[in-house]
């Protein structure tokens, strides 16, 4: 009975705790200990209630193995009850098959036990939800109405009935129904409190508890088996009544000091010692009549139990809500003190009440001086008075606050502090003060205002460079665009945009270029850098420069297109001056070169006019002979229109050379150029005693030119290469134009003469305008020759030839077109 | 009046020229050779009578100048008209002080060329003419001795026979007999058409010792 051992129902509670509702209840080896225990207590409290028993009765004191039960299904999940009952039932067969009772008696006793364990126990449970504990009052006020009464009461009609229909004893129904009823309940008030407080408490305190503690708990307990033993046992049935009262103050003391373990223990000895003793005649409740003796026993207990038990939880719950209090207290300071932030407490009168060590450690100060308003002294006097205004008018209308001000730091210095506090309330709701909390924020305010500063830097310097900034998010097609950005588009500050508004501004040309450059950027998540024009609403039309970057996403956005845009016309429009400039100065040039070709282009011209005139006076001279022979005539006259047409090609020639406007690009053959340029020079050729060779590659691709600008710079390179070689005798006086097929595919012409070759120095300005070692030159050949051909996406350069002499040279693309 | 037997050459390497010169040169009678290149030129063989040459200055290759410089050379005879599409004077002086007839630039008057072409054939033809007679006063020289080579000479600048044997060291005898032997044989019979074949002959006067007379 007590020794129903501590770890039996630790067992059960560890396993109901780890089990929860997740576990089948069959194969837990924990439900088999549970078993054993219940099999081992039901069968002990069986023999603990035959031994008190008052003959002849069937009916015994104290009937245990009831309140075994009831604490067993209290302690186990209700899933498990049907283990702790088929534990039983053999337990009751066998204590029960030794005292010579009818086996269906037996089972019928078995019947009502278990009806009324289970029905205290369902009680208790549907009440009380959770697990069983003797801490609060409602508990045990629930307990003694349930388990005490209620169960008993009920199921003794049921227990009385069937022993009358098994005819077992010899007492009326009502009689049955009586005794069972005081037997059951006391036994439920005595052992379940004990049963179920040591198993929940375990043994645990027994081993933690001080050398103090352990001492009274002896002094206690001996002084109540001394005493309980004096007065039950020893002293006869005649002694004063009023001696019944004196285990009292031990009891007290048990139920004072050890709460409801104590108190239960307590009763318990008390009651084993009363009832033991008057079974075998001894002490105050012996003498009479075995039921009026037992009836006695049972209400002085029952009386006695009660109280006793309500007041070991009062008694408890005090000493649980100190200790929990106290807990709560100093497990709050340890939070206090550990937070990285400052923390204030104000009482209802706004004077603080608590500051918390990192706020004493930042201002340098103690408790004292910053308790009530001295916290205020470290505030910073420009920042005094609004920081009280803010506090008191949030404090009047218990709403929280927040605000920033200066405090003292320990070194001294200010540092600026973000105080937020809000209104606390006790348990009851009532106001209770405020609580706070404050961060330095200095270093954040130094980089929010740092951060402002740049942001402005920023925008200044866009609005200065007049870039316009914006950002699109191709999902919604909605566009954002900074101020600047609407000025430059003319778009209103107000208007909200979106892609399609600002399609409509660009051309419709370059529409296409914008949309595959921005869709590229997108899928391939990098940026385009591309120019186009718009059209502004006012009529104007201007170049737009833009850059942009594909970012990508974060949980919030999709990836976005950001960029900036910026005018360009200024720059489109010098670029289209300068590439006219350039057209310009080529053509000056093609025209200067022509000049200085003018001896040999009459030297060309002079040719054919001499062959005209000389025919022409020959037929002159036949006709005033005499002697006309037709057919001479005839070629005579053909001889002069070929010779006058050969005069007009190279009158068209120099014409093609020094108009103005451009021939255009197109496919063409550079031998053909070569060519065309060794007619034109023969003459200056001869002019300059000068012999001109070439050596063509008969599979020189095409090439895509402006005929009439590559000829131009040909006639320079070769026009340069005569004037090379003065000193070079006339006989290696030679000018070689050659031209093939480079290896990285493109056409390369090169010039090469047998001068005095090129000097180091000269060798780096060979292309600079302005730059000539001629005497009566202008020095823009060479450099206008070099435009040309960068412009046609080629190179020039020029190096020293082997066997003496110089080597100029170009390269030029080949015709990709088919 | 064109001396018979005479020919033109004309060098130039233009085609217009070419064909237009052979032409005019056929228009005004005479016959002429054409040439695209020196070379080809003075690959020829002398041709044997009055000629003169039509050539252009710039050609590719031997050009003009090349050609007078060659025939000089050669020590031939041809007489030499340069035309040119392009001239400067620096040229033009070389080529007439080299001994051209003239230096006509293109395009030129048909008439000037034609004056040109006859001077220089009558030129062609005085010099060979004088050639011929060189040649002959030259076989008559060759006939006398050296004694009256001698006496010649000496009576070539109008010394008296008495000098004369003192110019020798011999007698006035002597003198006076290969006088008339030399005057013979080189059937002249007077001293100024002595005078006048030794001329012919190019030869130098004699520039010996002279006695004061």
């Amino acid at each position: 009975m007590k020794g129903i051992s501590v770890s039996f129902e630790a067992a059960n509670i560890q396993s109901a705790a780890r089990n929860g509702n997740t576990r089948s209840a069959v194969f837990d080896p924990h439900l088999l200990i549970i078993g054993l225990w219940v099999f081992a207590g039901y069968y002990l409290g069986c023999k603990i209630g035959f031994a008190l028993t008052f003959q002849p009765h069937p009916i015994s004191v104290l009937w245990p193995p009831n309140s075994v039960l009831v604490a067993a299904l209290l302690l186990t999940p209700p899933r498990s009850w049907w283990v702790v009952l088929l534990a039983a039932l053999p337990a009751h067969l066998a204590a029960q098959l030794q005292s010579h009772v009818p086996p269906l008696m037996i089972f019928c006793w078995f019947v009502s036990n278990s009806c009324e364990a289970l029905i205290g126990a369902g009680l208790m449970r549907y009440l009380v939800g959770g697990p069983i504990r003797f801490v609060t009052l409602r508990n045990v006020g629930l307990f003694c109405l349930c388990v005490v009464f209620i169960a008993p009461f009920l199921s003794s009609f049921l227990d009385a009935a069937l022993v009358v229909w098994n005819h077992w004893g010899e007492d009326t129904y009502w009689e049955l129904i009586r005794l069972r009823l005081f037997s059951n309940a006391l036994a439920a008030l005595i052992i379940v409190p004990l049963v179920v407080t040591w198993a929940t408490t375990g043994i645990q305190p027994l081993r933690t508890a001080r050398l103090s503690r352990y001492l009274e708990a002896c002094a206690l307990f001996v002084g109540l088996l001394l005493v309980s033993y004096a007065v039950l046992y020893k002293f006869g049935s005649g002694a004063d009544s009023a001696l019944l009262f004196l285990p009292l103050p031990f009891l007290l003391w048990a139920a004072v000091r050890f709460g409801s373990l104590g108190a239960s223990t307590a009763v318990s000895i008390v009651s084993f010692l009363a009832i033991w003793s008057a079974a075998h005649g001894h002490g105050p409740f012996s003498g009479g009549p075995a039921e009026q003796d037992a009836l006695s026993i049972q209400i002085f207990l029952i009386v006695l139990a009660i109280p006793l038990l309500f007041l070991a939880t009062v008694i408890e719950e005090r000493v649980t809500g100190a200790t929990e209090l106290g807990e709560s207290e100093s497990r709050f300071r340890n939070v206090a003190d550990a937070a990285p932030i400052l923390i204030w407490m104000a009482g209802v009168d706004k004077l603080c009440t608590f500051f918390n060590k990192p706020w004493l450690e930042f201002t340098g100060r103690s408790i004292e001086h910053e308790l009530g308003n001295g916290w205020a002294e470290g505030v910073h006097p420009d920042d005094l008075q609004k920081c009280l205004e803010v506090y008191t008018e949030a404090f009047d209308a218990r709403q929280p606050f927040v605000m920033q001000y200066r405090l003292r730091r320990n070194d001294g210095e200010y540092r600026w502090i973000s105080d937020q506090g809000v209104a606390r309330h006790d348990a009851q709701g009532g106001f209770a003060g405020y609580i706070g909390s404050c961060v330095d924020v200095t270093e954040l305010m130094k980089k929010e205002e740092a951060l402002h500063e740049f942001e402005q830097r920023v925008v200044l310097a866009a609005e200065a460079a007049h870039l316009g900034v914006w950002e699109m998010d191709p999902a919604t097609k909605e566009l954002w665009m900074s101020d600047s950005a609407r000025t430059l588009f003319q778009f209103d500050s107000e208007t909200p945009l979106d892609h399609a508004a600002f399609q409509d501004r660009v051309r419709p040309e370059d529409r296409a270029l914008r949309d595959s450059a921005v869709k590229h950027a997108l899928e391939t998540r990098s940026g385009y850098e591309i120019e186009y024009r718009v059209l502004l609403p006012d009529g104007t039309q201007r170049w737009i420069g833009a850059r942009a970057r594909c970012v990508a996403g974060d949980n919030r956005k999709g990836a976005r297109l950001i960029g900036v845009s910026i005018d360009i016309t200024p720059r489109k429009l010098a670029e289209a001056e300068a590439l006219r400039h350039r057209d310009e100065l080529s053509h000056l040039s093609r025209v200067a070169l022509m000049g200085e070709m003018s001896a040999s282009i009459a030297h060309e011209l002079n040719q054919p006019l001499a062959g005209i005139a000389s025919n022409a006076g020959a037929g002159q001279r036949f006709i005033d002979r005499g002697n006309v022979d037709l057919q001479e005539i005839r070629e005579l006259l053909a001889d002069i229109g070929a010779d006058a047409r050969r005069a007009s090609d190279v009158v068209r020639g120099i014409r093609g050379m020094i108009k103005k406007e451009q021939m255009g690009r197109q496919r063409i053959n550079l031998n053909d150029i070569v060519t065309n340029v060794v007619h034109i020079l023969s003459s200056d050729a001869l002019l300059h005693w000068c012999e001109l060779k070439t050596s063509l590659d008969t599979n020189l691709p095409m090439v895509e030119a402006d005929p009439i600008q590559i000829q131009q710079v040909l006639i320079n390179l070769v026009v340069n290469a005569f004037e090379a070689m003065p000193e070079t005798p006339v006989s290696t006086r030679e000018v070689e134009i050659n031209t093939q097929q480079n290896a990285d595919g493109a056409v390369r012409v090169s010039v090469r003469d047998y001068g005095v070759g090129i000097s180091p120095e000269t060798r780096s300005r060979l292309f600079e305008q302005f730059f000539t070692t001629k005497a009566e030159g202008l020095g823009m050949g060479l450099a206008i020759a070099r435009s040309i051909v960068e412009a046609h996406a080629g190179t020039i350069d020029a190096e020293n030839a082997e066997d003496g002499g110089a080597r100029f040279h170009f390269t030029l693309p080949i015709s990709t077109a088919a | 009046m064109i001396p018979p037997n005479s020919l033109v050459f004309v060098i130039d390497d233009d085609v217009s020229v070419r064909k237009g010169l052979s032409r005019l040169l056929r228009s005004a009678g005479y016959k002429s050779e054409i040439f695209n290149s020196a070379a080809d030129f003075l690959a020829r063989s002398p041709h044997p009578g009055p000629c003169c040459v039509i050539v252009d200055v710039r050609m590719p290759g031997l050009n003009g100048i090349d050609v007078q410089e060659a025939l000089i050379q050669r020590r031939r005879e041809e007489q030499l008209i340069f035309i040119t599409g392009h001239g400067n004077i620096p040229m033009c002086a070389r080529v007439m002080k080299a001994g051209a007839v003239d230096f006509l630039p293109k395009p030129f008057r048909n008439a000037e060329l034609l004056q040109c072409i006859g001077r220089a054939l009558m030129r062609s033809a005085d010099q060979r003419s004088c050639a011929v007679e060189k040649g002959k006063a030259r076989e008559l020289l060759d006939l006398l001795t050296p004694r009256e080579f001698e006496v010649m000479q000496l009576v070539t600048t109008g010394l008296l026979n008495k000098q004369i044997a003192g110019e020798l060291g011999t007698k006035e005898k002597t003198v006076k007999v290969h006088r008339g032997r030399l005057m013979q044989k080189l059937r002249v019979r007077s001293v100024a058409e002595l005078v006048h074949l030794t001329q012919k002959a190019s030869i130098a006067p004699f520039a010996g010792h002279r006695t004061k007379v």
